[in-house]
């Protein structure tokens, strides 16, 4: 029925954050403006961004490996789409690979991190997707 | 009611949500005072489609500041703002009585300039206050495409095809399936007598061939303009054969509030055009599975009720509502899909969603309703435990006499109703006998449950009680 094959995935929110999806991961990620299934992996060079820290204010979400800093918007309006009812959350990822769903730590949840601004070194700290 | 569905405990960081312009009780007590929705001593309401007894007085105890949450979506606020919604709604149609209008007073002050005065003030309020919890409970996020939304759609229906009916197994296994499924007869009443009057008001306009889809539904539910086939009329039928009434909102007392939500729902939906592609999403799934539940529905009804009960409405949805499945689906919900591109899927996947989590709502209602009205022995005995320690509880004292208004009404918490003096009559689902309930008897009504009571004879008093531990 589908020109590309698309599985379900089933989220308890309460058991579990994270997706694994063949070789991808994806973790739920919470901003003020919602709840997003995005990609664990970072557009400078495929850091993972659950073990990230968050800006206060929520604009952007600071990389782990180089400190890339990755808007929230984008992450969002790039994420899986997803629906959630209550803590139920369905997602829909290519049917391609099978997927399972687990719980792992993610920092990028915590609150937000007043040093997440400053970078470590100013030559490598990098905007993308901004 | 199950709050784990529609709660989720947010990370602190998130931001609380505030929710501007909240009813003016002042204005919801006029509302609820005009002379059409006074509360009045009738347990049903017979001859006359104006009369939606409310009463002002039975709204003292809601708190207009604090909307409908995702934790008490049919709590007694929510009945009381659907029962004023429902007027709201249907005073912008037309409806006379079929034997002439031999209450014009009624039809003036129904559809009259204070009605419509108030009706405006409230509306937008009521509205938020009563289905203001759904923009949290549910969340549509990420980057949806038409593949997406044909994905979600294939697994919702699928899903609810492969569930077994729980409300027909309650109804067929009820102790009295007669009550049971008159109880079910009647909350299709609140829409099957003036069917598919919401979806009227997205007929109007220009949109495309979606528009000419769904005026496609809109006249096979109006029989193509011949009144014996119209899906009221033939909704009608099924109530008589059953040996229920008629006439519009006779068992206004006993619509339960997750029954007005969904049927309040789509009038909320089409109030307000912004909601248009939230709309087509809602009634494309209930299009979609109205076929199997009607088809299961009608066999229920021909156990229960032998073959004269007249299935011809629960056929003719189990039949046309296949088509109108797949003409919603393929045409109106991927018409405007492609049509108007991706931004407007989230939308359409939030009517499908927040369909979906009324409808459990109002089954799980539904059914704990009828598993109450099956076991009142039990809960009687319930009562009076209850109420036989040394603390039966506070309470508030109740005079009834043969002219005191009859209202039903839920609360929040467990409470337990003693007759003190002479006997009463708990109505709890508009059809069959009522339970009598003499002095000295005790009854716990759990929380949620509607109920409503009448002396047997000219009067009779009865105390409120809270009770201090669980009865149960």
């Amino acid at each position: 029925m589908t020109a590309t094959p698309l599985r379900a995935v089933r989220l308890d929110l309460a058991e579990h954050n994270t997706v694994l999806a063949g070789d991808d991961r994806y973790f739920v990620f919470h901003s003020p403006e919602g709840t997003a299934l995005v990609l664990d992996r970072c557009p400078h060079r495929g850091g993972p961004l659950s073990l990230g820290a968050v800006e206060p204010g929520h604009r952007r979400l600071i990389c782990p490996w180089h400190r890339s800093r990755v808007s929230c918007a984008v992450l969002r309006r790039r994420a899986v789409p997803a629906v959630r009812t209550g803590r139920r959350m369905v997602a829909y990822l290519p049917a391609a690979a099978p997927a399972h769903v687990t719980r792992r730590r993610v920092l990028a949840n915590d609150p937000p991190d007043p040093e997440a601004r400053r970078p470590l070194f100013d030559s490598t700290a990098l905007e993308v997707w901004t | 009611m199950s709050t784990e569905a529609i709660t989720m405990p947010r990370p602190s960081a998130a931001p609380v949500r505030s929710v501007p312009d909240l009813p003016d009780p002042a204005l919801v007590r006029a509302y609820a005072d005009l002379p059409v929705f006074r509360s009045r001593p009738d347990v049903l309401v017979l001859g006359n489609p104006y009369v939606r007894p409310i009463g002002a007085e039975t709204l003292a105890d809601v708190d207009w500041a604090r909307p409908v949450s995702g934790a008490d979506a049919l709590g007694w606020h929510a009945l009381a703002a659907h029962r004023l919604l429902v007027n709201i709604y249907e005073s912008e149609s037309v409806i006379l009585p079929k034997e002439g209008l031999s209450v014009a007073g009624d039809f003036d002050a129904f559809y009259g300039p204070e009605q419509r005065r108030l009706r405006d003030l409230v509306r937008p309020g009521l509205e938020r206050y009563a289905y203001g919890f759904l923009d949290s409970a549910v969340e549509v996020s990420g980057r949806w495409t038409l593949d997406a939304l044909v994905a979600h759609f294939t697994e919702c229906v699928t899903e609810a095809g492969a569930a077994e009916n729980v409300v027909m197994r309650t109804i067929e296994a009820a102790r009295t399936p007669r009550a049971a499924a008159a109880t079910y007869l009647i909350q299709l009443a609140l829409d099957g007598l003036t069917e598919a009057s919401a979806m009227a008001r997205n007929l109007a306009g220009a949109y495309g061939p979606e528009q000419s889809e769904l005026f496609k539904i809109f006249i096979d539910e109006f029989g193509y303009g011949v009144y014996q086939s119209k899906h009221s009329t033939i909704f009608e039928k099924l109530m008589r054969s059953c040996g229920l009434h008629t006439d519009i909102h006779a068992y206004w007392h006993f619509y339960l509030t997750g029954s007005l939500a969904l049927i309040n729902y789509f009038n909320y939906l089409t109030e307000d055009h912004t909601k248009f592609f939230r709309y087509c999403g809602a009634v494309t799934y209930m299009e979609w599975i109205f076929a199997q539940g009607f088809a299961e529905a009608g066999e229920t009804l021909k156990k229960v009720y032998g073959p004269d009960a007249d299935t011809h409405y629960t056929d003719e949805h189990a039949h046309i509502d296949q088509h109108h499945g797949r003409m919603t689906f393929e045409n109106l919900l991927q018409g405007l899909a492609k049509r108007h591109g991706e931004r407007v899927v989230p939308e359409l996947v939030r009517g499908i969603e927040e369909i979906r989590l009324l409808l459990r709502l109002a089954d799980e209602e539904f059914i704990g309703q009828l598993r109450w009205v099956d076991t009142l022995d039990q809960h009687r005995a319930a009562g009076a435990r209850a109420v036989a320690g040394p603390d039966p509880g506070s309470g508030r004292a109740v005079e009834l006499t043969a002219a005191s208004p009859f209202s039903t009404r839920t609360y929040d918490e467990d409470r337990v109703l003693v007759v003190t003096d002479g006997a009463v009559d708990l109505h709890a689902c508009g059809e069959g006998e009522p339970h009598r309930i003499d002095a000295g008897g005790a009854l716990l009504v759990p929380a949620g449950r509607l109920h409503g009571v009448r002396p047997v004879t000219g009067r009779a008093a009865l105390r409120v009680l809270r009770p201090e531990q669980p009865a149960r």
